[in-house]
């Protein structure tokens, strides 16, 4: 299968600043892919380039096997934008900002409007100028769901919901993905790019610095092991003194160590001769391995490590 | 133990640096608009000086300008018995001095009460410690500063200019009289509807109101003697009888009226909460009809209520002067002098007069379309340009649409009015060749329209951030229209109305009509394919 997104060597710039500095990235066709960072880092540039709204300055861009910009219109007819900060036509309603975008795509599938309207819970008869921004963004996820695309850009699109709209909206996407349909979704909200996204990227400045399943990259860091143990004072100079076992801390009996995926076996066989008693283990989160990207800028924040 | 000991006191805390705020934000607006309209008075009232230097010329005047149909659009006519260049700039000029200050009044507190608080700004501010009624001060104060600013400069122009110190207090006392009246009338509306545009619109009908009524009230009685033009803060203006035989209580009544208007917003203030207005939001069906369907109609949705507003403004301005045409006529052949004056006789007065108020409607039609474009750029900036061009619409479908429904409205505009125009005319004068007249003279504007509109979409598609060119090259065409004869030789080489034939006075010129519509085609083209190639913002 070919890939519904396929960008190497972005660069797009503002004046004197590199909005991107040679960016890549891959989508595959079908699947829903994270896409995340902090605000500012370029994420929103990258979806507008996509969506042939900003002109790339460098770069080879590939969507859905087509140009971005010069074949923008054709494009458009199989895929459905989200952005992040909507706003509405002021004296129009919410039902006809839906039935007028889903009309300049050439028509809607009107069951599929009534139903996400039911299911995000929105009124369509107040005017855009009324609604609070949880809404209106209702509103843009209405008029892109209810299109029949092959591809979702997403930038942001739960902002301003509040966490039973999450949770449709979550259900929602997981649908659209089970209907064969590619969705790049751009957020900071890590546990919902976790419920969803298989693969993501990590862009910072302008450049992805990762890229993958979670898998591989949860495989690129440490796994967190804390176990309770009879011998805790042997297991810490031992431990400490091993290659791929960082951040060794004690408290009393327990012992909390970050080990590195090539050293996991190594460190549980030895643990076990210091008495056992509990242990537990968990992969890093993604908001780890999105912390850890970014782990010297934190630093400069003043965020001590112990919190992170 | 501390409790809150004035409750209205608490209610203005934070006041002075809200004040601060506004006044930095609009420091360069309220410059180019004091330099602006100062600038433009300066250059007008040297101008006059320079054209009636005689009494002869001077007496001329007096006699055509107390016609009814010149009446309606200047003042009361004070000292036309022995006008000077100072009655004469009071009667004729300061009209349309008080007319952008006041639309400049309305807006400064629109923007800073309303629009910040549509965008959430004053939520952001008012859950700091400062209280109900500051943001409200701050707005004013802001317009207060903006109108004296606008009003002392326009005084130290009129000075400059030769008048005298007397009447150029009375003058621009009254100016900034009117900016505080529409402040008032602003900031009432600003508390009655939620939303900013609504607010301008409310304060604008009450400008057109005001403007009507002074119209009306001075043509029914000179020298301020009609009620209605008492009920008129314009006619309170003017009634200060400035180079005349001034006076300045009638100022008092506004200065009143306007701390009475500002009385009732902070009353108003205290009744309703924020993010609301006190006339309840209205739904809007559930769906869309099926003729709500594509770009024009979009556009047509979004545009219906400025297309109505700019429409009937331009079509009964022509109907009123179609309608007192044959005033004028009348005028001028009962008084052999001023046939004189005019080698065409009475009725070559009248067209020539119907030319020179055609070209002021074109300019407006012109102005409709640069809002027009402005409120595309707006589609963009808000980010429903991007939403809408994310679909499979096209640059120039997007941009094309809102151009084409500009122009149309635009044409429509423009026919419907030199109709009324000539039907008016052809029953004033009883004599239908008006209609035809009319409605040629008004058709032979519209590529000069075009032009206008040109110039705004080939700045949207080349530099959007430089739109106030679109307004300066409108300000331009606007002066050059009415006062070209005034100008130096070859300022007018820009305006396209330089080369338009001046029906019905002049006799029709199909060559530069023919090129302008061409040229206007081609800023059009040209500005669409320059949109195509450039990035979208929002």
């Amino acid at each position: 299968m070919t890939d519904a997104i396929a960008v190497s060597g972005l660069v797009k710039t503002f004046g004197a600043k590199r909005a991107l500095d040679g960016f890549d990235l891959t989508v595959r066709t079908g699947e829903v892919h994270g896409f995340l960072g902090p605000n500012g880092a370029g994420k929103s540039t990258t979806i507008r380039v996509l969506l042939g709204l900003l002109r790339p300055d460098a770069g080879d861009l590939q969507l859905l096997g087509g140009d971005p910009w010069r074949d923008a219109v054709a494009l458009h007819r199989r895929l459905a934008y989200v952005p992040g900060e909507v706003t509405l036509w002021p004296n129009l309603s919410g039902g006809e900002s839906i039935d007028v975008l889903g009309r300049l795509r050439g028509g809607l599938d009107p069951r599929r409007r009534d139903a996400l309207i039911e299911r995000f819970e929105l009124d369509p008869r107040i005017k855009g100028r009324a609604y609070s921004k949880g809404n209106r963004q209702k509103v843009a996820l209405v008029a892109a769901l209810a299109a029949d695309v092959e591809l979702l850009l997403m930038d942001e699109p739960t902002s301003g919901l509040d966490p039973l709209m999450e949770a449709v909206f979550q259900q929602v996407v997981q649908e659209a993905a089970a209907d064969g349909r590619t969705v790049l979704l751009s957020s900071h909200i890590l546990a919902e790019v976790e419920a969803l996204c298989r693969r993501v990227t990590i862009i910072r400045q302008g450049r992805a610095v990762q890229s993958g399943s979670l898998e591989e990259l949860r495989s690129l860091t440490r796994t967190t092991v804390t176990a309770g143990l009879r011998d805790a004072d042997d297991a810490e100079h031992t431990l400490a003194a091993l290659a791929g076992v960082h951040h060794v801390q004690r408290d009393d009996g327990h012992l909390t160590v970050d080990v590195d995926t090539a050293s996991l076996n190594d460190v549980l066989a030895r643990l076990t001769a210091f008495g056992v008693q509990s242990l537990t283990a968990h992969p890093p989160t993604l908001e780890d391995l999105f912390l850890r990207e970014y782990s010297d800028e934190l630093a400069t924040l003043g965020v001590p490590e112990g919190s992170r | 133990m501390t409790t809150v000991v004035d409750a209205r006191g608490s209610q203005l805390s934070g006041t002075a640096g809200l004040v601060r705020v506004a006044l930095r934000l609009d420091r360069w607006r309220t410059a180019i608009w004091a330099v602006a309209v100062a600038g433009l008075t300066q250059v007008s009232v040297s101008a006059l000086t320079e054209l009636y230097s005689s009494p002869e010329s001077l007496a001329g005047r007096a006699q055509l300008i107390s016609s009814p149909a010149a009446t309606a659009l200047a003042g009361p006519g004070y000292g036309l018995d022995d006008y000077t260049v100072g009655a004469m700039t009071a009667n004729e000029l300061g009209l349309w001095v008080m007319v952008p200050v006041a639309i400049m009044a309305l807006l400064t507190v629109t923007r800073h009460l309303r629009a910040a608080e549509e965008d959430g700004r004053l939520e952001l501010v008012r859950s700091a410690p400062v209280g109900r009624d500051a943001p409200v001060v701050a707005g004013l104060v802001a317009a207060a500063v903006a109108t004296l600013a606008v009003g002392g400069l326009t005084f130290l122009a009129l000075l400059s200019a030769g008048l005298d110190a007397v009447g150029s207090v009375a003058l621009a006392g009254g100016i900034v009289m009117v900016g505080f009246v529409f402040a008032g009338i602003s900031a009432v509306a600003s508390q009655l509807t939620a939303h900013g545009r609504a607010a301008s619109s409310l304060g604008m009908a009450a400008l057109g109101v005001a403007f009507v009524l002074r119209a009306i009230g001075d043509v029914r009685g000179p020298e301020s003697t009609s009620v209605l033009t008492w009920l008129s803060p314009f006619g309170w203006a003017q009634a200060t009888r400035a180079y005349v035989d001034e006076r300045f209580w009638p100022l008092a009544i506004g200065f009143v009226v306007s701390l009475g208007l500002v009385a009732v917003a902070f009353w108003l203030v205290g009744r309703r909460d924020l993010g609301t207005g006190l006339l309840a939001e209205r739904v809007g069906p559930p769906r869309a009809s099926t003729r709500l369907t594509g770009m024009l109609a979009l556009t047509l949705r979004r545009q219906a209520g400025a297309i109505l507003a700019w429409g009937i403004g331009i079509v009964a301005m022509g109907g009123f002067i179609g309608l007192l045409a044959g005033a004028l006529v009348d005028f001028i052949s009962n008084e052999p002098r001023l046939e004189q004056m005019f080698p065409t006789g009475a009725h070559g007065a009248a067209a020539s007069a119907f030319s020179v108020y055609m070209v002021f409607l074109a300019v407006v039609a012109g102005a409709y379309c640069a809002t027009a474009v402005s409120a595309a750029r707006a589609e963009e900036t808000a980010g429903r340009g991007a939403l809408v061009l994310a679909g499979p619409v096209s640059r120039a479908r997007w941009l094309g649409a809102q151009v084409a429904v500009a122009g149309v409205a635009a044409i429509v505009m423009m026919l419907a009015t030199g109709l009324l125009m000539g039907v008016m005319a052809a029953i004033s004068l009883d004599d239908d060749a008006w209609v035809g007249r009319m409605v040629g003279a008004a058709a032979v504007t519209l590529p000069a329209v075009g032009i206008v509109l040109g110039v705004a979409v080939v700045v949207m598609g080349v530099a959007p951030r430089a739109f106030g060119l679109v307004w300066a090259y409108v300000t331009y065409v606007g002066v050059l229209g009415m006062f070209a004869r005034l100008l130096p030789e070859g300022a007018d080489v820009l305006s396209p109305f330089t080369y338009t034939p001046q029906l019905p006075a002049e006799p029709m010129d199909w060559p530069p009509v023919l090129a302008l519509v061409v040229v206007a085609v081609g800023l059009i083209c040209a500005g669409l394919a320059a949109f195509r190639r450039r990035d979208v913002v929002g």
